[in-house]
């Protein structure tokens, strides 16, 4: 299962941070990171847990190539996020980067299916690679059923899953979640978080964002962060999967 | 994104705006109408005006006096109606190569002409020669005979008065100084050898007399020193293969001629043709069409506005959406490419619906105006070409301020 044995080089790091700062001048120069360093190697299942103000959507802009960072630099899948042009970045989200916000951000006028397929209709698939692939993913997150309903037809975990097989459907280095489970009950969080640790079973590398303990401890390890910097690491008793 | 999802994307925004989208192409449907109907109905009239021309004088070259210095003066509609052209003028044009006729034409004043006991008013008649009523002029009787106490009319002159007027009637002139003449009608006609392009338009009634006797202008002939009849205006009816060496001709001819002595110094003598006339109105109407149909070109202007205004409502609205597909891939220049083809589509539509919306009215405009339809086809192009062309330029601003939005900003604006 694990990757590390055949490849022990930095490639197996999907995402890397090296000393990254990110300061904000609001007015007065605010320091959302101050100096951060950190590793998700490939099929790694990472949670990022800090109070609000803390950074950690600041840490997940940079994963997810929305921002730069001030100094350091950030690697996702090999790009240098901080030094691609607005472009590459652009082309970084739609097929390394997969996003699940904690308000789904579906589009409003696009059926199940075509949310799903949004990222590979800007990477240019064919028309029929991407309803192969999107039907494929669909049944994946067990909404075969419901693909041509718009998000207003759906339930909060049923759009939390159209959005989970968007954010999988080109293949992405690594798979960005922003308080998945914020926005619906505990029960159907348990259902998505039960999905998550699925696609996370099925290879992929999940970086978790959440200010819940449990929601966290999902993850491999948590990693704690406060005023810009990274506290401490733990590690849980699912690590060593991929260490 | 490739250009046929880019449209088929657009299209679906505007669907899911049904009337938004309606009235913002109402904007540009209302101008290119506008503007073909402007353009088509200037083109038919314009048309309609050289086959009128063409038809009847082409082979007339116009010797008239105009005032001088008027270089953009073109045709003599202005013309100065001071008798200079002596019968030795018109002898000496009828013996120039290529000259057919020289028609001379005189007003004779009258103060009103009776028929059947109706009287009515009138200050002038027209004298002239008999060759002006050619047999294909001629809708009843005969020309009348030089020297003789006769009379032709105009066919509406027929219902000038209560009783109908025909060939065999009798005509009492009064004149001026208030002696009566009485004239035999002796032909009906439709028109005349030597008059003015689109002089048929008027309809109005009119009665012609022999030049002799009844004009009576006369001056004296510098070129023979005896006193003749003179006339204002000349008609020289060309062999039609040679009308522009005539026109050469008689330009020349009127440098030495009496009416150069006689005429005052403000007078200048022109000779023009018929096509002289009809690039003269072509201009004119060149000019009324191109100035409507810049009128009608606010239209579209206004209609742009309308397409900008409901695009960036449309950005504004979509922000939201704009973060999603930026976080998911959309790189600026898809989002800038999706906004910019929703205006173009707004254009096209209005334009490809005006288009035909413009042809029905001008025609119906033509059929009214009892023209025939002439339709500008370089106008149409121009006109769905613009519509398009409103829909890029409207939408350009709104697409790039949508390509602008920070992905960041926009996933947290609610």
């Amino acid at each position: 299962m694990s990757s590390t044995a055949e490849t022990p080089s930095a490639d197996d790091r999907v995402v890397r941070l090296a000393d990254v700062r990110k300061t904000y001048d609001l007015g007065g120069t605010v320091e959302a990171l101050a100096g951060v360093s950190l590793a998700l190697a490939a099929g790694s299942y990472t949670a990022v847990m800090g109070p609000s103000g803390s950074g950690k959507s600041t840490l997940l802009n940079l994963v997810g190539a929305l921002d730069t960072p001030t100094e350091g630099r950030v690697t996702v899948a090999g790009h240098d996020v901080g030094r691609d042009s607005e472009a590459e970045r652009a082309g970084i989200r739609g097929t390394e980067i997969g996003f699940v916000f904690q308000t789904f951000n579906l589009m409003p006028r696009l059926d199940a299916i075509e949310n799903v397929a949004l990222p590979l209709l800007f990477d240019d698939w064919p028309r029929e690679r991407r309803r192969e692939r999107t039907r494929e993913l669909l049944s994946l997150v067990g909404l075969g059923d419901r693909r041509d309903h718009r998000p207003n037809e759906l339930s909060g975990g049923q759009r939390q899953r159209v959005a989970i097989a968007r954010a999988l459907a080109p293949d992405p280095a690594v798979v960005l979640a922003d308080e998945p489970t914020g926005n619906i009950d505990t029960e159907t969080g348990a259902e998505i978080m039960g999905l998550l640790d699925d696609v996370n079973a099925r290879g992929n590398t999940v970086l978790l964002v959440t200010h819940e303990r449990t929601i966290a401890e999902h993850a491999d390890r948590i990693v704690h962060i406060r005023d810009g910097l990274i506290e401490s690491i733990e590690q849980l008793d699912g690590a060593g999967r991929n260490a | 994104m490739d250009a046929s999802e880019t449209l088929r994307m657009a299209g679906r925004s505007i669907r899911s705006h049904k009337l938004r989208s309606a009235l913002t192409v109402i904007g540009v449907v209302i101008g290119i109408a506008s503007v073909v109907t402007f353009a088509s109905v200037g083109a038919s009239v314009e048309a309609d005006i050289v086959s009128e021309v063409g038809s009847s004088s082409a082979s007339n070259v116009y010797v008239l006096p105009t005032p001088a210095g008027d270089d953009d003066g073109g045709p003599g509609f202005g013309g100065v109606s001071q008798p200079v052209f002596t019968e030795h003028d018109i002898d000496q044009l009828e013996n120039t190569l290529g000259v057919r006729q020289v028609l001379p034409r005189g007003n004779v004043r009258v103060s009103a002409l009776t028929h059947a006991n109706d009287t009515i008013s009138r200050n002038q008649i027209t004298a002239t020669t008999p060759a002006s009523f050619p047999q294909d002029a001629i809708v009843d009787g005969r020309a009348f005979r030089s020297g003789a106490e006769e009379a032709v009319v105009s066919r509406s002159a027929r219902q000038a008065f209560e009783e109908n007027l025909s060939v065999g009637d009798r005509l009492s002139i009064e004149s001026e100084d208030g002696n009566e003449t009485t004239v035999d009608v002796v032909g009906v006609v439709n028109r005349t050898a030597g008059q003015l392009p689109f002089a048929s338009f008027a309809g109005q009634p009119r009665f012609y007399v022999p030049t002799d006797p009844f004009y009576e202008r006369t001056l004296e002939s510098p070129a023979v020193g005896a006193s003749q009849r003179a006339y204002p205006q000349l008609t020289v009816v060309a062999d039609p293969a040679r009308v522009s060496t005539v026109k050469g001709s008689v330009q020349n001819y009127l440098d030495g001629s009496d009416a150069a002595e006689l005429k005052p110094e403000s007078v200048e003598l022109t000779a023009q043709t018929s096509g002289d006339f009809v690039e003269e109105i072509q201009k004119i109407v060149g000019q009324v069409t191109r100035f409507v149909t810049a009128i009608a070109v606010i239209a579209l202007v206004v209609a742009a506005i309308g397409i900008a205004n409901i695009m960036l409502v449309s950005v504004a609205e979509r922000t939201r959406e704009i973060g999603i597909m930026k976080a998911v891939g959309a790189r600026n220049r898809d989002v800038m490419g999706l906004f910019l083809a929703e205006a173009t589509i707004l254009g096209a539509v209005g334009a490809v619906v005006g288009l035909p919306l413009g042809i029905a009215v001008s025609y119906g405009a033509t059929i009214y105006a009892e023209v025939a339809f002439t339709p500008a086809y370089g106008w149409f192009a121009i006109a769905v070409a613009v519509g398009i062309l409103v829909g890029v330029v409207a939408g350009l601003y709104p697409a790039w301020r949508a390509a602008r939005v920070d992905p960041i900003d926009a996933l947290r604006y609610e």
